[in-house]
């Protein structure tokens, strides 16, 4: 006689259920093209994600060490294609650092100007793309033609809409263009109305709300662990930024507020950008303000800055200058330095060691995007297959600075 | 049976059924041919009003070129034409002036003017002078002022014709002869300018980027017609048909205007050349009538619920049959969600049958004629309807079958060509279909306020205010018409939502099919039995104020269509906001070129 729970096993009946595996990208509209998922779904539900980053990768470290130190900004400003500008100061700021220079104060404020107009493209662009692929493709358009009225400009001032390559070390490639102030005002402000209609069509749609709000949570700990920075870690309610606690470039003088988040959801990431938008248009105004008309923006150090075309041409030792810079490349100090400052998606930091030649030694970016993208796997794990949208969104990776 | 036995009875059979067979087809080609047509034109639609409301160029670039002569032809000789026909009716066709026949070509006289010269005026705005009369017209500071000049033209006109009231006809014969003349100047004229100005050698036709859609349609029946190599062939093949063909017959019941009745011939048919001059208010003519439908049937919306149910197995199949898992994915969120939302449909519309006590659309129709519209005594189920039919169509914010930005593109991943603009027409069809239905349930049909089968009658309860009798065919066309601007509404309704709202999730969709929209439908049940059960023992005074009531709701009706009417004119006649303040280096020289219109710098 068998035993009596021998049975037991037969007698559950079991539905051969295995979970569904979904191959998501990286040829995917939600991945940008860039990312690519192995989900395990149950229904619509993530059980298991694995993030497998590395698509867009171009070797821009690699690739940095075989040229000048100042042939390295057309890279940086391919890493974060969305705001290059901010990557532009932020290596040239990480060079003047390592060699113990400080740029004039026109110089200065102009760089916080064009930065936070790049940032505040960087805002349109992340929260537009968020609520269209939410499906509200009004808001993106209008958003859009926000940014390209700061990408005009931008192409007014240094010449290209997106890869502008400006920053120099110790200064900017050129001056700011004379009606560079009436024409950033108006645009700044045209861009704030842009975000109030799109505020008004967006933040009372029930819809919207209850796509983001509770979606994609992360604890104030979690965010801290994962190395988050920027406005991810803010929405999620710890209240760092670079430019409040290691001031660079003057910001110690700019009045601004840090927004901080209270659940860490989508929601609050989405409204910590709006309300980071706002307080960079401020700073814009304030920079405008405090910028002078004229004055030298490069430092005053033959050894970094070009000298004037008129002296390459006229003079032996300007000739001798000009060939030196270029051919043997501006001599940074040996030795390594960390710079740091606050880039679209938060601490963007370039660690640079320098044998003392005109050639890079070693050029490490540390991406924000990385880091935040490392965190996926928790955002989405548990949500729906819907919930990627938002949350993928809301984290802002840009393909070029996370794979570099 | 022999063969000349056999012949004869084939014959008569043939007889008795051709008749039959073509009115069938004629139907289909109606139906299928009315709601392709409306699909492509609302596609167009859809498109330009997307671009319109994102600031953004439209489809545009569908372009036939002409060659100079042709284009200048296609130009001016119907306009030629057009200009003696209405010169030889004044001269041959009138021999008494009527006060309408008077203000009818004044004001189209009038309006024909203004408008010409306003769309000249601009084009001078746009390309610059040309010529002396661009001089004249260069002097108009703003087109628009041509829009305010013409509405005091209507207006003094109108005035002129009323001050002159019923005394000597010289006052109708001047505007009459006049109007006759004003109008066939500006024909002339607004023709003749515009051949002038095609000076270039090919002339390109765009027809407003009309020419788009026609495009992509012809398109996509070239396309190469790609079949997964996995796929099940057979379904892969059949569903599109089965998703396409519910939404394009559901046209049939919906009736576009009131019945025409004719004579009837001695046998009986009807005599499709007399058409009744005036007929009474109340009754429907039985004998020789035609009715604006494509067929009646005694089941009504129960077919229309049958039918959008089928859709649901078209959407199912493709998803299955194309062996990928997004559409797999997307195939079963089509099948929960239309399934979910057939529920509330159907529901929502209990209520309304039984008011109208009908299941006919017709008839549904009639009794809003009779009464009020259908919005006034089922708000609710006209809200809950509206949200079940846009779930239906799976456009924004229901589209999660689709969900571009999730299964990319759902159900219909793995179709290209035809197959796959037949799931997309399907949508469009859906949506209008969805519309003309809402109309003849919920907003009276062909029905606009005090117009009845006789003419205008103003009356409230007992006491007649106002009659003007009108000829049969006259009102059945202002119905038809009435009909067609509502369904355009509700269209544009529709694709409004479409650009502005975000999508839902899928456990919030079903939340708000089962836990929102049943309920409530079912409460709109409960509450519409108990008004109907307790109006049915109420007295004759509560009835009577009921029908007072009725008659005030087309007062409010008159009144809020002249109200949006008098704000859609004011935001028409608004001057155009130019948003872009930069202008780059770039535009800067574009413009310097003469190349870009819209680059003004404004910093």
């Amino acid at each position: 006689m068998e035993p009596l729970d021998a049975s037991l096993d037969e007698s559950e009946i079991e539905m051969p259920a295995e979970p569904m595996l979904l191959n998501v990208g990286p040829a995917h509209p939600c991945m940008h093209g860039t990312v690519r998922c192995v989900m395990e779904l149950s229904g619509e539900t993530i059980e298991k994600v694995d993030v497998q980053v590395g698509y867009l990768h171009r070797g821009f470290e690699k690739m940095c060490e075989r040229g000048t130190w100042s042939q390295v900004f057309p890279y940086v400003d391919r890493a974060n294609y969305v705001s290059p500008m901010l990557n532009n100061v932020g290596f040239a700021l990480a060079c003047e650092k390592l060699l113990g220079i400080e740029v004039p104060a026109r110089c200065a404020y102009y760089r916080v100007a064009l930065g936070e107009l790049a940032r505040i493209a960087d805002i349109l662009t992340c929260d537009g793309a968020m609520a269209m692929e939410l499906g509200a493709f009004t808001p993106f358009l209008w958003m859009i033609k926000g940014r390209e009225m700061i990408w005009d400009l931008f192409e007014e001032e240094t010449g290209a809409r997106m890869t502008h390559s400006f920053g120099r070390i110790g200064g900017m490639a050129h001056a700011p263009t004379e009606g560079f102030k009436e024409t950033a005002t108006a645009t700044v402000d045209q861009v704030c109305s842009i975000v109030e209609e799109v505020e008004r069509l967006l933040l009372g749609n029930r819809i919207f709300l209850d796509r983001l709000q509770d979606v994609g949570r992360v604890s104030k700990e979690d965010a801290i662990s994962l190395g988050w920075t920027g406005p991810c870690l803010r929405a999620s309610g710890v209240p760092y930024d670079v430019r409040k606690a290691h001031p660079y470039s003057r910001y110690e003088e700019f009045e601004f507020e840090i927004p901080v988040g209270t659940n860490g959801d989508c929601y609050d990431r989405f409204m910590v950008r709006l309300e980071e938008l706002r307080q960079s248009a401020s700073i814009v105004r304030q920079a405008l303000e405090k910028m002078p008309d004229d004055g030298p923006v490069n430092v005053n150090d033959p050894r970094v800055v070009l000298p004037p075309k008129e002296e390459v041409y006229n003079t032996i030792e300007g000739t001798i200058r000009h060939f030196k810079i270029i051919m043997e490349g501006l001599k940074l100090p040996a030795g390594e330095v960390y710079g740091y400052t606050e880039a679209g998606n938060g601490e963007l930091g370039f660690y640079l060691v320098s044998d003392g030649s005109g050639t890079p030694y070693r050029v490490r970016i540390r991406p924000p995007c990385f880091l935040v993208t490392a965190g996926l796997e928790r955002v989405i794990t548990g949500e729906m297959i819907s919930d990627v949208v938002p949350c993928f969104g809301s984290l802002n990776m840009i393909g070029g600075e996370c794979d570099r | 049976m022999n063969e000349i036995e056999l012949r004869e009875w084939l014959e008569t059979w043939a007889w008795t059924l051709l008749p039959y067979l073509l009115m069938l087809g004629k139907s289909i080609f109606a139906g299928a041919g009315f709601s392709m047509n409306l699909a492509v034109l609302l596609t167009w639609t859809d498109r330009r009003y997307g671009s319109m409301l994102q600031d953004r160029i439209g489809p545009d670039r569908a372009v036939v070129y002409m060659p100079k002569m042709v284009a200048r032809g296609g130009a001016f000789v119907p306009a030629l034409l057009t200009g003696g026909a209405v010169v030889a009716y004044a001269k041959f066709g009138v021999d008494n002036i009527s006060a309408a026949q008077a203000f009818f070509m004044s004001q189209l006289a009038i309006f024909m003017a203004w408008f010409t010269l306003m769309i000249i005026t601009d084009a001078v705005h746009n390309r610059g002078v040309r010529n002396p009369f661009d001089q004249f017209l260069a002097a108009v500071r703003n087109p628009r002022d041509m829009v305010y000049g013409g509405f005091a033209a209507h207006v003094f006109a109108l005035l002129v014709l009323v001050g002159a009231g019923t005394g000597p006809g010289h006052v109708r014969e001047f505007l009459f002869f006049g109007g006759t003349g004003v109008l066939f100047v500006s024909i002339i004229g607004g023709a003749g300018y515009a051949a002038a100005q095609m000076v270039e050698d090919q002339i390109g036709l765009r027809l407003l980027g009309l020419l788009h859609p026609a495009a992509d349609g012809l398109k996509s029946i070239f396309k190469e017609d790609f079949v997964p190599e996995d796929a099940d062939k057979l379904l892969h093949g059949l569903a599109p048909f089965i998703a396409f063909f519910p939404t394009l017959v559901v046209l049939a019941i919906v009736p576009f205007g009131d019945t025409l009745c004719f004579e009837a011939r001695e046998n009986g048919a009807v005599d499709i050349f007399k058409l009744l001059p005036i007929v009474p208010r109340d009754g429907v003519c039985t004998d020789a009538a035609i009715q604006l439908q494509v067929v009646d049937l005694n089941i009504g919306v129960l077919y229309f619920f049958a039918l959008a149910g089928t859709g649901i197995v078209g959407a199912a199949l493709a998803g299955w049959a194309s062996n990928n898992k997004y559409s797999l994915m997307g195939g079963l969120r089509a099948a929960g969600q239309m399934v979910s939302y057939e529920v509330t449909l159907g529901l929502t519309l209990v209520g309304a049958i039984m008011i109208y006590g009908t299941v006919q659309v017709d008839d549904m129709v009639r009794w809003q004629v009779e009464n009020t519209w259908g919005v006034f005594v089922q708000p609710l189920a006209f809200v809950l309807f509206f949200a079940a039919a846009v779930a239906e169509s799976k456009r924004i914010p229901f589209d999660i079958p689709e969900g571009e930005s999730e299964l990319v593109a759902g159900y219909f991943l793995e179709y290209s060509g035809m197959k796959f603009s037949m799931f997309f027409l399907g949508e469009y069809i859906a949506v209008v279909t969805s519309s003309a239905l809402m109309v003849a349930i919920f907003f009276g049909g062909w029905h606009i306020p005090f117009l009845y089968r006789d003419g205008i009658t103003m009356s409230f309860g007992d006491s007649m205010i106002f009659h003007y009798g009108m000829s049969h065919g006259l009102v059945v066309l202002i119905g038809f018409l009435a009909f067609i601007v509502k369904s355009i509404g509700l269209c544009m309704l529709q694709l409004t939502i479409r650009w502005t709202l975000p999508r839902f999730r899928y456990d919030q969709l079903m939340k708000l099919g089962w836990r929102m929209l049943l309920p409530l439908s079912l409460a709109n049940i409960l509450a519409t039995g108990v008004v109907v059960l307790a109006l049915d023992s109420a007295g004759t005074s509560v009835n009577s104020a009921l029908t007072l009531l009725c008659d005030f709701t087309e007062l409010f009706l008159v009144g809020g269509a002249a109200v949006i009417f008098v704000l859609v004119v004011r935001f028409l006649l608004q001057p155009a906001e130019h948003r872009r303040v930069v202008a780059s280096t770039s535009a800067k020289y574009a413009e310097a070129a003469g190349g870009t219109l819209t680059a003004k710098m404004g910093a």
